[in-house]
C-alpha cells in the first residue's frame, strides 16, 4: 500500500528508519547500509548527508544528533529520540503474521519453538485488526525446500524418489539441483538428472525420501543433453472453459475454435484428455485421438463386465 | 527533495521529543524551512502533518490553553511511534526474520523487508542456530492481495470481474472477510452482496483490478467467523470404493483410508467431496482404475467415457 507514495515521503521514511538501524549496528559500512535499504551508494551518502544536516545545531534546538560517516563507516550518537525503531505498520504486521502462520506448520508441534511462534502471533495480532482473518499454508515441507537450496548452494546432489505423474510410477533418481522455479503456484526444481543423464524439471510436491548423495557436479561436465521433442496437438473446448484454460495452460480460449498447443509427453496429452472428457476434445494428432477412443472403448467394456457381475 | 524530507524529520524529532504540546509558532521558530508569509507557513505545516500521518505517524492535537490564545498544540506520543512487541529474544528475532523471508519476491516482500530492518534496529542479535533450517515460501500472488487486505482492515466493499466456470467475466460485489493461501494459490472469502451468501475466490481468477469502495466500516465481519472451517468444513463427503491396479494410482492411494489386497488389483476406500474433480482424477488414471461404488459415481464415469468415444472416434 506504499506503492504510490511520493518521493520525499519515501525518503523521509528511510531517514527515520536509518537512525535506529545505525544505532543498533554502529560502525556499519555505507555499502552495506545501501544494500540493506535497497538504494545506490550515492543515494545512501546523500541520505546520510541529509541526516547530518538534521543534526546540526540551530536546525532543531531540541536535538543534536552526532553522525559520522566520512570514513565509509557510520556511527551515530546522541539520537535518543529516534533511536528506537518505528512501530510496525499494517503491511508489515500482516506480512509477519502470514509468515509465522506458514512456518508454524513446519515446526514440530511438541517443540518449544511452536509455543514461541504462537506467542509472537499473539503479540502481533494485538496490533492488527484482522489477524485472525489470515492463513497461509506451504505447498511443500519447507525443510525439503531448504534441503534443495542447500544442495544448489553447495553444488551437491540428492537422492530422491520421484513420482512421475505421466507414468504414474515412482522412480529412484540422483539429481543435481540447479535452480528453483515457481510457475502458476507450483514449485519446480530444474536439475541435472544423473539417472536420465539429461536436464529435467521436477515438481517439489512429488519428491519423497530426499537424502544427500555424494556426487560431485564437476563429474557432470561433458554430459550430453538429451532434449525431448515437443508434440504439437490441437484441441477444442466445449465446457468448463476456466478449468480447461488452467489445465492446458491456454492463453486465449476463444470460442470453440481449434487451439494449438505443445507437450513433451504423449501420455500427458492422453491422460489430460481423459480427465477433460465432455469438456475438451482432441482434434489432432489423429494417432493419439484414435488411441484415446480405443482405450475408452476397452474401459467401457470392462465396466460392462463389472456391472454384469 | 531533501529539503522537504529534512523538514519532516526535524518536525518528527521535535514533536516526539517534547513532553508538552508545541504550538505552531513554536514549531515555526525552532524548525528550519517554514518560510514565507504566515499563510504559506500554515499551508506548509498542514501538508507536513498530512504527510507524516500518511506515513502512519500519529500526531496528537491538544493542549488548548487560554494563555496560548486558544491555539492548538501538537505532539507525537513515543508509545505510538515506537516499536513495542514486548521483550524479544534472539530466537524471536530469528523466527520473525524467517517469517519475513517467506515473502521473497512475493506480494508483501517490500513490507516484510522493512519489518526486518525495524527488527534489526532493536539491537538484539538474531539467534539463527536456535531454529531449524527451513525455507518457507509464500505462494505466488497478484498485487491484488494487498488491495483485499486493505479492504478487510477498513471493511470496505470490493468490486471486481471474476472468471466464471465457463470463463465468462462476471462482476462481483463482495464484503471481504479473510485471506488465505492453500495448495499454492491465494484465496479470499467474503459475503457476496448479490448472491447473499459466503463465497470464496481465487486471486488469479480475478479478471481485472479490484476496486475498493471509498466508504469504510460499511459492514461487519461476523464475530467468530472462522476462516478454516469456512475453507474445510461444511462440505459433505461420500465414500468411494475403487479397484486400482498394483503399483499404480498413487494420487488416489495416498487418500485411501482402507486398502485390501485383491491379487492383481487392490481395492481402496476413500472420501471425496467434489464429484466433478474426483471423476476427472479417476479418468486421469485411465484403465488403471475401476469404480465399484457408489453406483452414481460409476454411472458418471461411464457417461464421460461414452462421451470420450463419441467425440474421438
Amino acid at each position: 500500500m506504499n506503492k504510490n507514495r511520493p518521493t520525499p515521503l519515501v525518503h523521509t521514511e528511510r531517514l527515520l528508519a536509518l537512525v535506529p538501524y545505525i544505532s543498533a549496528n554502529q560502525g556499519i559500512s555505507t555499502v552495506e547500509l545501501a544494500k540493506t535499504f535497497n538504494v545506490s551508494l550515492s543515494q545512501m551518502n546523500n541520505d546520510l548527508m541529509t541526516l547530518w544536516m538534521c543534526g546540526l545545531p540551530g536546525y532543531t534546538a531540541l536535538e543534536l544528533m552526532d553522525l559520522s560517516f566520512d570514513s565509509g563507516y557510520v556511527t551515530i550518537h546522541n539520537a535518543p529520540t529516534l533511536q528506537k525503531p518505528r512501530s510496525l505498520n499494517f503491511d508489515e504486521i500482516v506480512s509477519l503474521l502470514f509468515g509465522l502462520d506458514l512456518i508454524k506448520e513446519s515446526i514440530p508441534s511438541d517443540s518449544e519453538l511452536q509455543g514461541k511462534v504462537t506467542e509472537l502471533i499473539g503479540r502481533l495480532s494485538a496490533k492488527s485488526p484482522i489477524s485472525s482473518k489470515l492463513r497461509a499454508t506451504d505447498t511443500v515441507a519447507s525443510s525439503l525446500r531448504a534441503q534443495i537450496e542447500m544442495a544448489i548452494n553447495s553444488k551437491k546432489s540428492l537422492k530422491i524418489d520421484y513420482h512421475s505423474l505421466y507414468n504414474d510410477k515412482f522412480s529412484n533418481r540422483v539429481i543435481t539441483p540447479l535452480e528453483l522455479r515457481t510457475e502458476s503456484g507450483i514449485e519446480y526444481v530444474f536439475a541435472y538428472c544423473n539417472s536420465a543423464t539429461s536436464f529435467r524439471v521436477f515438481r517439489l510436491d512429488r519428491m519423497q525420501n530426499v537424502i544427500a548423495a555424494e556426487i560431485d557436479i564437476e563429474a557432470l561436465h561433458g554430459q550430453n543433453v538429451n532434449s525431448n521433442k515437443e508434440i504439437e496437438y490441437v484441441l477444442t473446448i466445449s465446457d468448463r472453459s476456466r478449468l480447461m484454460k488452467e489445465r492446458f495452460a491456454i492463453e486465449d480460449v476463444g470460442n470453440g475454435q481449434d487451439i494449438q498447443l505443445q507437450s513433451f509427453s504423449e501420455q500427458w496429452i492422453e491422460r489430460s484428455i481423459f480427465a477433460s472428457s465432455a469438456s475438451a476434445t482432441l482434434v489432432r494428432p489423429a494417432k493419439i485421438r484414435a488411441e484415446i477412443a480405443k482405450k475408452a472403448k476397452l474401459l467401457l467394456e470392462r465396466y460392462q463386465v463389472v456391472r454384469d457381475a | 527533495m531533501s529539503r522537504k524530507s529534512e523538514r519532516l524529520v526535524n518536525l518528527t524529532i521535535a514533536l516526539l521529543a517534547t513532553k508538552r504540546y508545541l504550538t505552531k509558532n513554536e514549531i515555526f521558530k525552532s524548525i528550519e524551512g517554514y518560510e514565507g508569509s504566515d499563510e504559506s507557513k500554515e499551508r506548509m505545516f498542514e501538508r507536513d502533518k498530512d504527510d507524516l500521518r500518511s506515513l502512519g505517524i500519529e500526531i496528537e492535537v491538544g493542549g488548548f490553553d487560554p494563555l496560548f490564545n486558544d491555539e492548538a498544540g501538537y505532539r507525537i506520543k513515543p508509545e505510538t511511534y515506537r516499536l513495542d512487541l514486548g521483550e524479544l529474544s534472539g530466537t524471536d528475532i530469528a523466527l520473525l526474520s524467517l517469517a519475513a523471508q517467506a515473502w521473497n519476491g512475493q506480494a508483501l516482500n517490500e513490507a516484510a523487508h522493512s519489518a526486518i530492518v525495524k527488527l534489526k534496529s532493536i539491537g538484539i542479535d538474531s539467534d539463527v542456530d536456535s531454529i531449524p533450517t527451513l525455507a518457507p515460501r509464500m505462494a505466488w500472488s497478484t498485487t491484488e492481495l494487498t488491495s483485499v487486505l486493505e479492504a478487510i482492515a477498513s471493511r470496505k466493499v470490493i468490486t471486481f470481474d471474476y472468471f466464471s466456470v465457463q470463463l465468462e467475466k462476471v462482476t462481483r460485489r463482495i464484503q471481504p472477510y479473510a485471506v488465505a493461501s492453500r495448495g499454492g494459490y491465494w484465496y479470499f472469502t467474503g459475503f457476496d452482496i448479490d448472491k447473499e451468501d459466503l463465497r470464496t475466490f481465487r486471486f488469479d481468477r480475478v479478471a481485472h483490478e479490484i476496486i475498493i469502495a471509498n466508504k469504510p466500516d460499511s459492514y461487519e465481519i461476523p464475530e467468530g467467523f472462522d476462516l478454516l472451517t469456512n475453507f474445510d468444513g461444511d462440505v459433505t463427503t461420500s465414500v468411494a470404493i475403487l479397484d486400482v491396479r498394483k503399483d499404480k494410482c498413487f494420487a488416489l492411494r495416498k487418500n485411501a483410508h482402507r486398502i485390501e489386497d485383491a491379487g492383481e488389483w487392490d481395492r481402496i476406500w476413500l472420501d471425496y467431496s467434489d464429484t466433478n474433480s474426483f471423476v476427472d482424477l479417476i479418468l486421469w488414471h485411465m484403465d488403471d482404475v475401476i469404480v465399484i461404488e457408489p453406483k452414481a459415481l460409476q454411472e458418471n464415469v461411464v457417461q464421460r467415457l461414452k462421451d470420450l468415444v463419441a467425440t474421438h472416434e
